[in-house]
């Protein structure tokens, strides 16, 4: 028992540890409420909510009308869990940043690589997360809504999207780091 | 009351794996893709492991049914890969 709260309370887990938590996770969500995990589909549910208060004429189309319905969805709930999950495995082991100084800006290697300016870290993240999004939404889900939930169920369009994912990551790993790789 | 907390309790683990496996740092995501640190391959395929022969398994026994396998769009998945996968090294998330 002892061993199992110091394991929880570790910052790193083996990811084959972790692996096995996600894999549960995934049979539970199926088992209990017949539902893919996923992260990326309840933004577009949000952007759909707030695009018909604000555009409704722009948001009826046949994307945000069928395909993503705007709404409270299941997705958008276990977003919320998520959320709080990350905060929850950061606090048990120490590393929660929230509120400290240079919490928006705390990774080493990012800071090697693209400095310490705070706004360059915003920028990135900003300008990436609309790539991800847009891709997700093409591809009909992210690494969890379709390359791990997908993948389980054996869907080739799972191992399609990885094989995409890695073509292009290693792809740009190699133009921003250059020499360094 | 249970489509609202499975979904939240769900998404609690989900997230907690997440973070104790360290995906929501940086430099894991972004190593992965430079191959010296492969802990996202290793979380993701374990993770894919288990939950699969789970699921096939459970089906088998006539415990569940599959929900709605992800449509195939060859071009759409390939592209949307493709495109998802730049924006992953640019942020690692």
């Amino acid at each position: 028992m002892k061993y199992i709260l110091n394991y929880i309370r570790k910052d790193e887990w083996s990811p084959y540890v972790a692996g096995i938590l996600l894999g549960l996770v995934g049979i539970g969500a199926v088992w209990a409420s017949d539902s893919l995990l996923g992260a990326s589909g309840a933004f577009e549910n949000i952007a759909g909510m707030i695009g018909k208060w604000i555009a409704p004429a722009a948001f009826d189309n046949m994307y945000f009308n069928f395909i993503m319905p705007p709404g409270i969805s299941y997705g958008v709930l276990m977003l919320i869990g998520l959320f709080f999950g990350g905060m929850i495995g950061a606090a048990t082991s120490g590393t929660l940043l929230w509120g400290k100084k240079g919490a928006a800006n705390s990774d080493a290697q990012w800071k090697r690589i693209f400095g310490p300016q705070v706004w360059k870290r915003w920028v990135l993240a900003f300008i990436g997360a609309i790539i991800l999004e847009y891709a997700a939404g093409i591809a009909g889900g992210c690494t969890s809504g379709l390359a791990i939930s997908g993948g389980m169920l054996l869907a080739p369009a799972a191992f399609l999207f990885i094989m995409g994912m890695f073509a292009s990551g290693i792809l740009t790993a190699l133009i921003i780091y250059r020499k360094n790789y | 009351m249970t489509t609202v907390v499975l979904p939240l309790v769900f998404g609690v683990f989900f997230g907690f794996a997440l973070n104790k496996a360290g995906l929501t740092k940086y430099h894991k995501i972004v190593n992965v893709f430079r191959f010296t640190d492969l802990a996202v391959l290793k979380f993701m395929m374990t993770a894919l492991v288990v939950s699969m022969s789970g699921l096939y398994a459970l089906r088998g026994l006539g415990l569940i049914e599959f929900p709605n396998v992800p449509a195939t769009y060859i071009v759409g998945n390939l592209v949307g890969g493709l495109i998802f996968g730049v924006g992953m090294a640019l942020t690692g998330y």
